[in-house]
């Protein structure tokens, strides 16, 4: 009994000494916490702390190039000439201009497509048919560059090389057709629901029929002047914007569909209820509403293809030329993520080589570029959840 | 506009839509499927009696016994050819003037053709260079070579101020009425018994080191390497990652702070990989590491290492993990840390023993993605860690030596390289490799996923 | 008090795991590598002496099983870095050191030699079909064509052809040869196309039959010709001779002259002997010796 008693006390005693800590244990674990949750801020705060350090030490090196060289040749000159002995030449004007139009040629063809791919995720496909085409664009995502490169450098290249006008043609007749089709049987429909009903059958297919003709016809005088195209370097901007549009893909897609999604039933169900069609909602309604959220997806897209390194330095030619005229898609081009990657090794790296110090220059564009993009891209997205919120409300 | 022109529109869009879709399907499979076919050809494929020679010699692999009556028997095919040889050599001698001279350099040519299809000739000096010792250990560049041997590709210039027209004439034609011309019906007829080709699935392919410039042997190193790194980057970034996700969601105060820690997580995300490279060049070999406590205290080189390499891939996928993490820790219903705490469980309790438990396959998730992207990723290791040529380093010198890696192989066999042609089944197999391991991986994710929201429905 | 317990208690696991795993990597390896037995060779530098460096290290990694050899293929600028740093034992280099980077090194007080290991010729090369192949050309007419004198095969007597002029990227050892030896700093024409790789320069001339361009002897193979150069054909014999006049020595740069008998001297001196002859040769390069 007594020992039992002891016992039970000396328990109690323990409990109130862990219950009630004393002030120095107090202060002790309050130092303690303060500290641990430093360490913790500090630690989450890594990707903070990363993207200050890669500025910092990007534009450390960037600046000596500025001080040695000036502003204006970089921007402004086309003569790229870093390791001559006598008068180097440190003009990226022409990189600047075709790593420009590189991404802008895949956008052109990624955006377009990923938003209407998106769409028809979302809102069109059953969802037995949405469960294939998902792994689909994730396996697309996952596929890394330097595959992408090889795909583009021995296969694409060859090919556009040996065979490029018909290529080109079959490409067109290949995208061609099922748009045309598409077309006609939309369009002789419109045009021929203006006659009467008894004729109206007739109409639409002599309508249809005057259209394809066209059609036809236009594809026949495209594909044959592009199947007479002679393509003299595989390694062409239109190789990489290829494949670049197809890297940048998945990306639309995914981020244009969290957006449309994000619409909601409520505002699509008002729309049919309304006695919309799907496409009049889709159109009309779900797309506008998602608008915001669809400028971010192309931002993202084309920031994709603008940071990739690897597709344009094996498949893009590696010639810092502006192509003549400027809109020839055709010739080989530079990107500076190409440069960067090419050049950083040749250069001497000594603390003051304006060669090494204008790599970091470009980079520091490249930096700027891309963190202004993620920016919009980021109020674009908000946005879109904002709009979504206040309408759900 | 009336109703059935409103529906077609309708179809009309739909179909556009569908249309996308299907483009992308077929882009896919018109990615893959070269890749596929091509790469199986580094591990399928017909193997000549000089690949299982090298095989032997090299890794010591192979059936001793029956590789020497085999090569017995392709020696005894190939006497003819270097009996020829030689009755036409001492023919040319008995040649005089111009036409001597002439058919020296036609016979040197076809010397070297024979050696390149062959190997060596009987009796001549070791060769130094593998890719010279043995003949095509493969017997589709056998055939090339086969085919270079039997036909000249020449030109017409008869006319300077045209464009010389291409000749092909079989090389026979040089040769006729010497010694040498029966070579030619003698060469294709017993190409096979002089070769032996047997299909064989070469799995080694993965396992083997590259032996001269890879045109005999495996992609190991490179492998290996590429799991160096990809492991290396995750032991840093899924602390950092996890912790941050932690942070975000359980412990930051204000929303202001968690608003400005994950701009700058999509900042990070939006970074261009190439620059991610300089970073890593500027930052941990040309500072970092340059400083005594790194580099005297701690022994890391300041050149590539697979250590730098590792660090900069982590910075490339942390803003995937946190992600991740995030989404996978607030999607943990509430009533389970609610639970957990109303049971007098502290914070960190909570998080460790109920949040984290529930999060893990989302989290689990997260990292294997960015292990594919990590696996993948060539522009961060250009200036960091890959090399062209070396052993993969033991584990205890990993911030000491750099490493060849898969994704920078694959790049410098298939843009800077001699023999470009000779190597394209090892190119086509290294990407075969990387893209399965990459893919594999993925396919796990969603594997995983699939089997969370299962669980999460059930 | 208990949850700021369990934050600090969060950290410390933190702290551990990023220690534990920094200890990891960190593990100095004690194996001293004097003896000759074993041992390690870093060598970093050019693509174009990169074959090379690999044979070199292929061969000799099979001669002395105990050696470790890693090659880079990073470039030039990478190789004379690393060996100022002191992180590489041999850069391998496809053009002399500058200026800059002497002093760099003899501030840090590494003492750079050069061991030319190979020369590299630069052969002018054009499509196959043009008749031009079978006569040659004299640097002064290489150099008219490319800063843009000359725009038309049929002034150098062959088919009415618009030259399509072909140089390696400005950023290249390959074009800086080419500059100084053939253009002698003049600058190219306007129009000349640049292409990144020597291969890629082997598959443009290949493809266009107006084309002219220049390539290392080692990427020359039957889809393209080389021009005879003032009479002088690229060939081992006129290069080592030193009669065709685009040529230029690759090098290995090691930080003072090896100690002799250990690893990398071997190495460096390798060149020298009959089979490091032979290697060079195989490889497409001109070696320095003739046995």
């Amino acid at each position: 009994m007594e020992v039992q008693s002891t016992t039970g006390s000396r328990v109690r005693r323990r409990a109130e000494t862990k219950l009630c800590l004393s002030r120095r244990q107090s202060l002790v674990r309050g130092i303690l916490g303060r500290l641990g949750h430093g360490l913790l801020f500090v630690m989450a705060s890594s990707s903070l702390l990363a993207v200050l350090f890669i500025f910092a030490f990007i534009i450390r090196d960037a600046v000596p190039f500025f001080r040695l060289r000036g502003f204006s040749e970089f921007f402004t000159s086309p003569h790229w000439h870093p390791a001559s002995a006598d008068s180097p030449e440190f003009g990226a004007l022409a990189i600047l201009f075709d790593h420009a139009l590189v991404t802008l040629c895949a956008a052109m063809f990624t955006v377009p497509l990923g938003i209407v791919a998106a769409v028809c995720l979302s809102d069109v496909l059953p969802f037995a048919i949405r469960q294939i085409v998902k792994p689909i664009i994730e396996i697309l995502a996952a596929i890394p560059s330097v595959a992408f490169g090889f795909f583009a450098l021995v296969i694409l290249t060859p090919l556009f090389q040996n065979h490029g006008g018909n290529v080109l043609a079959g490409a067109l007749w290949a995208v061609g057709i099922p748009v045309m089709l598409i077309v006609t049987w939309v369009l002789s429909d419109i045009l021929s629901s203006k006659f009467k009903v008894g004729a109206r059958k007739a109409a639409r297919w002599t309508v249809a029929a005057v259209l394809a003709g066209i059609q036809v016809a236009l594809l026949v005088y495209l594909g044959g002047k592009l199947s007479s195209l002679v393509i003299v370097s595989g390694t062409n901007a239109l190789n990489v914007s290829l494949v670049l549009g197809i890297m940048a893909l998945p990306t639309v897609v995914s981020v244009s569909e969290d957006a449309l999604t994000a619409v909601g039933r409520e505002l699509r169900e008002g729309s049919y209820a309304l006695g919309a069609t799907r496409a009049e909602t889709l159109v009309k309604v779900v797309m506008p509403a998602a608008g915001s959220g669809l400028f971010a997806a192309a931002i993202l897209g084309i920031m994709r293809a603008f940071g990739e390194t690897m597709v344009v330095w094996m498949a893009a030619g590696n010639s810092a030329r502006i192509p003549s005229p400027w809109y020839n898609i055709l010739q080989p081009v530079r990107t500076l993520t190409a440069t960067i990657a090419g050049e950083m090794g040749e250069t001497d790296q000594t603390y003051g080589a304006a060669h090494y110090h204008s790599l970091f220059a470009m980079a520091l564009c490249l930096l700027i570029v891309s963190f202004l993009c993620n920016f919009a891209a980021e109020w674009f997205v908000r946005r879109t959840h904002k709009r979504m919120g206040k309408l759900a409300k | 506009m009336d109703m059935s022109s409103r529906k077609i529109l309708d179809r009309g869009f739909t179909s556009l839509g569908i249309f996308s879709v299907v483009l992308m399907a077929v882009t896919l499979a018109v990615l893959l499927t070269p890749i596929i076919i091509r790469g199986a050809g580094a591990f399928v494929f017909r193997e000549t009696v000089e690949n299982r020679r090298f095989t032997f010699d090299v890794f010591g692999r192979g059936d001793e016994a029956a590789l020497e009556v085999e090569v017995a028997d392709a020696a005894k095919a190939r006497k003819p050819v270097y009996d020829m040889v030689a009755e036409f050599r001492a023919e040319v001698g008995q040649m005089s003037g111009r036409r001597k001279r002439d058919m020296q350099g036609q016979l040197r040519t076809v010397e070297n053709l024979l050696r390149e299809l062959l190997g060596p000739f009987p009796g001549e000096p070791r060769p130094v260079m593998p890719r010279s010792r043995y003949g095509k250990p493969r017997w589709d560049r056998a055939e090339v070579a086969l085919g270079r041997l039997l036909t000249v590709e020449d030109y017409d210039y008869s006319d300077p101020t045209q464009l010389g027209k291409k000749v092909l004439t079989p090389r026979v034609e040089k040769f006729r009425g010497t010694k040498l011309e029966e070579l030619f019906d003698y060469l294709p007829a017993h190409a096979e018994a002089m070769l032996r080709p047997e299909w064989t699935l070469n799995w080694r392919f993965l396992t083997d080191e590259p032996v001269d410039a890879n045109i005999f042997g495996g992609i190991w190193p490179a492998l290996l390497g590429t799991i160096y790194l990809t492991v290396g980057a995750m032991l840093f970034a899924v602390p950092m990652g996890v912790v941050t996700a932690i942070y975000l969601v359980e412990y930051a105060g204000s929303s202001r702070i968690v608003s400005l820690l994950r701009t700058f997580v999509s900042t990070l995300a939006g970074v261009p990989s190439i620059v991610f490279g300089l970073f890593g060049l500027a930052f941990f070999l040309n500072t970092l590491f340059d400083l005594h406590l790194f580099n005297q205290v701690l022994g890391i080189s300041r050149s590539k290492t697979v250590l730098a390499g590792s660090l900069t891939l982590a910075l490339l996928v942390l803003p995937t993990i946190i992600r991740a993490a995030e989404e996978a820790i607030r999607a943990v219903p509430h009533s389970y840390k609610e639970a957990a705490l109303s049971l007098g469980a502290t914070r960190w309790r909570t998080v460790v023993t109920v949040i984290l438990p529930a999060s893990l396959p989302g989290i689990l998730t997260g990292i294997i993605i960015s292990m594919g992207r990590a696996a993948g990723e060539t522009a961060p290791i250009i200036f960091t860690a890959a090399v062209a040529l070396g052993k993969v380093p033991s584990l205890t010198e990993l911030h000491q030596q750099p490493t060849p890696a898969l994704p920078w192989n694959i790049y410098n066999l298939c843009s800077e390289n001699q023999a470009i042609e000779e190597i394209r089944h090892v190119q086509y197999g290294m990407v075969l490799v990387l893209v399965g391991l990459v893919l594999l991986l993925n396919v796990a994710a969603i594997l995983l996923r699939a089997r969370i929201s299962r669980k999460l429905r059930g | 008090m208990m949850e700021r317990k369990s934050i600090s208690k969060i950290a410390v696991a933190g702290l551990v795991t990023v220690l534990a795993v920094e200890a990891a990597f960190v593990v100095r390896t004690m194996a001293a590598d004097d003896a000759k037995g074993s041992g390690k060779i870093v060598i970093d530098g050019s693509t174009t002496v990169g074959p090379i460096a690999k044979a070199f290290a292929e061969y000799y990694m099979s001669v002395n099983p105990g050696v470790t050899i890693s090659v880079s293929e990073s470039g030039s600028g990478n190789g004379a870095k690393s060996l100022i740093a002191g992180s590489c034992d041999i850069a391998s280099m496809s053009r002399f050191m500058k200026d800059a980077e002497f002093k760099a090194a003899t501030d840090k007080g590494v003492f750079p030699v050069a061991h030319v290991v190979a020369m590299d010729g630069i052969a002018i090369a054009v499509h196959p079909s043009n008749p031009i192949a079978g006569r040659g050309l004299t640097v002064k007419q290489v150099r008219d064509i490319y800063t843009g004198k000359i725009n038309n095969w049929s002034e150098l007597g062959g088919p009415d052809l618009k030259i399509v002029r072909i140089s390696r990227d400005t950023s290249s050892g390959t074009y800086e040869t080419f500059e100084g030896l053939v253009m002698k700093n003049e600058k190219l024409a306007a129009d000349t196309e640049y292409v990144g790789a020597q291969a890629a320069m082997r598959e443009r001339i290949k493809s266009t039959a107006s084309a002219i361009g220049y390539v290392g002897l080692g990427f020359l193979d039957d889809s393209i010709r080389a021009l005879e150069i003032d009479g002088v054909y690229p060939d081992n014999n006129t290069v080592s001779s030193g009669r065709y006049p685009v040529a230029r020595p690759l090098f290995l740069f090691t930080n003072g002259y090896p100690a002799l008998g250990g690893h990398v001297h071997a190495f460096v001196t390798l060149h020298l002997s009959r089979k490091g002859q032979e290697m060079v040769e195989q490889i497409g390069y001109v070696p320095v010796t003739k046995y």
